[in-house]
């Protein structure tokens, strides 16, 4: 069993997409995470479900977790209206140091210790720098539990 | 001079250059200057880890161990954020009364705790509450961090180039407040006139906003409210015990240390939690400066520019405090103030002597610790506390440029080292 065996087509976004159009997509399509694409359609940043909630919640609140409790529910139920007209590009976190990206010939074992080390509930699939789709954690455990 | 007194002079303004340029990281410059002192023989293991005047000062690395083990407990409870929301209520919305609420409580709390800490606490919160008030919060930020420079100033545990020059110079933490405190009290006041004035064209109020603020849950921030009392009694003891060191005898290092050990016995922090609140690198980073100076004062360097000071201003108290005073802002203005009170006091202990001793003298620690900490508001790199407010506006997608900064810091600087002059003048001279 190889990545491009278990890989399907991922939906992409890019840093000038809307942030409320990224989190669109993730709820709409049930996405586990959001693959941000450069110029060349390659994998620039990929973030899992929880860190695209970063890209919402305020730098205070993440820096001082005691102001999260402080607002009270009808701001906190506003959380998202402060990010209209901002891109991706504005809210991305600095570039990690390792991507969970990947090529067709990985394993099963590959994939599990790359989604593992990088905390990400998905790996994308690059081949030739074209990138092919991505193998999800549902898709990964579905494989090696029927096996 | 020998020729190893020039290589140690050589040795020495290189690490401090590599310092003032963070062309390395700051830690390796001044461990690798220690290093290479010990590497020629202008310092040995006896001077540079038993001697109290040449080398490691002990006293200096456990009062700040114990303060940020103290500290880093009190930043959990929530005080911070509690503190500066009741204010921002208080103010109901008002923007100038806000500012003035907040620079009050950095300022006290910079007092009590050093100031890195005491604005990384206070920046975030003033994001939130600007945010309801749709203000800037850049000029909220800048006059946080001139207030805990301020406010530092203070008390012996204030500032940590105060911590040095008491080691140093025999001074207890009732010298500070009965020297220092009242003084930085009337610049407190002068300082917060001059925010209506520097700031102005800033406060807008929008009486729709600050409805607000009142919405905001202040009780919420306190999550844990035994730690709380906890940490503040332990905080009031320490405290105690510090004015109390004519009755007790006990240094101000083994009280913080003392204190830490206290609060970590009898709260729910761990051990692990403690030790994760020091701040290692700056622990390190004063042992390396002390073996710095150390060694300059081994191979007779320090004594040869002490006496030169010494000779320049012999009999003029009065000139050699003011000079003080002056070259110590300017300087600190421009480089980190902690390694430049660390390489001055061993020169003013000297000059203090000539100066007939610890009471006519004591004037010149009183101008060392003014310049130095009054100095660091001048410009976005003067003060550690300038440094961290500014890297957090940047985080937050509200950058404060150097200049910007630095074109209110100056102003602040003159005005309240201006106003210590006299006041060093009329009261010791």
């Amino acid at each position: 069993m190889r990545a491009r065996d278990l890989l399907t087509p991922f939906p992409t976004v890019t840093p000038g997409t809307s942030v409320i159009d990224a989190a669109r997509l993730l709820a709409d399509h049930d996405l586990p995470g959001l693959i941000v694409v450069d110029d060349e359609g390659l994998p620039a940043s990929i973030l899992p479900g929880t860190q695209v909630l970063r890209l919402a919640v305020p730098r205070y609140c993440q820096d001082d977790p005691a102001l999260a409790r402080v607002v009270d529910e009808a701001h906190a139920d506003a959380l998202l209206s402060s990010l209209a007209g901002r891109a991706v590009r504005d809210v991305l976190p600095g570039r990690p140091r390792e991507l969970p990206v990947t090529d067709p010939d990985a394993t099963a074992l590959e994939m599990a210790a790359l989604m593992a080390r990088t905390h990400s509930p998905l790996v994308a699939v690059v081949d030739e720098r074209r990138l092919l789709g991505a193998v999800t954690l549902k898709v990964l455990l579905d494989g090696l539990l029927a096996q | 001079m020998s020729v190893l007194a020039w290589v140690t002079v050589a040795v020495f303004l290189g690490a401090y250059a590599l310092i003032a340029t963070e062309r390395v990281h700051r830690v390796a410059a001044a461990l690798g200057g220690a290093g290479l002192m010990l590497l020629i023989h202008a310092s040995d293991a006896g001077a540079a880890f038993f001697s109290e005047s040449t080398g490691v000062d002990w006293n200096v690395i456990f009062l700040l161990l114990g303060m940020m083990v103290i500290v880093g407990v009190l930043k959990q409870t929530g005080l911070f954020e509690y503190l500066a929301i009741w204010a921002a209520k208080r103010a109901r919305g008002r923007p100038y009364r806000l500012m003035v609420l907040l620079v009050v409580i950095t300022a006290l709390a910079s007092a009590m705790l050093d100031n890195v800490t005491t604005v990384l606490l206070v920046a975030p919160v003033t994001f939130l509450v600007c945010e309801r008030l749709a203000l800037s919060p850049v000029p909220y930020l800048i006059a946080e961090a001139m207030a805990s420079n301020i406010g530092g100033a203070a008390t012996l545990v204030g500032d940590p180039p105060n911590i040095i020059i008491a080691s140093r110079g025999g001074l207890s933490f009732n010298d500070f407040l009965v020297h220092m405190a009242p003084m930085v009290i009337v610049l407190m006041v002068v300082f917060t006139g001059l925010c209506r004035v520097l700031f102005r064209r800033w406060f807008v109020y929008d009486p729709e906003r600050a409805a607000q603020i009142m919405r905001l849950n202040e009780r919420e921030a306190i999550a844990d409210r035994s730690l709380l009392w906890q940490s503040l009694a332990v905080l009031a003891v320490v405290m105690a015990a510090f004015v109390l060191h004519p009755v007790l005898h006990y240094e101000p290092s083994v009280v913080a240390i003392l204190g830490a050990g206290v609060l970590v016995a009898a709260t729910r922090v761990t051990t692990e939690q403690a030790i994760a609140a020091v701040e290692w690198p700056t622990l390190v980073f004063f042992m390396g400066l002390f073996v710095m100076v150390g060694a300059l004062v081994e191979t007779g360097v320090i004594g040869q520019v002490a006496s030169l000071a010494v000779e320049a201003t012999s009999g003029q108290l009065g000139l050699a405090s003011m000079a003080l005073l002056g070259a110590s802002a300017a300087l600190s203005a421009i480089v980190d103030n902690i390694p430049y009170v660390a390489t001055m006091s061993p020169i003013v202990e000297q000059m203090v002597q000539a100066a007939g001793g610890p009471g006519p003298g004591q004037v010149l620690w009183w101008s060392l610790a003014f310049g130095a900490d009054l100095g660091g508001n001048a410009t976005a790199v003067g003060a550690a506390a300038n440094v961290v407010v500014i890297g957090i506006a940047a985080r937050n997608g509200t950058p404060i440029s150097f200049w910007r900064f630095t074109k209110y810091g100056l102003v602040v600087t003159v005005v309240t080292v201006a106003l210590v002059a006299p006041y060093l003048w009329l009261r010791y001279l």
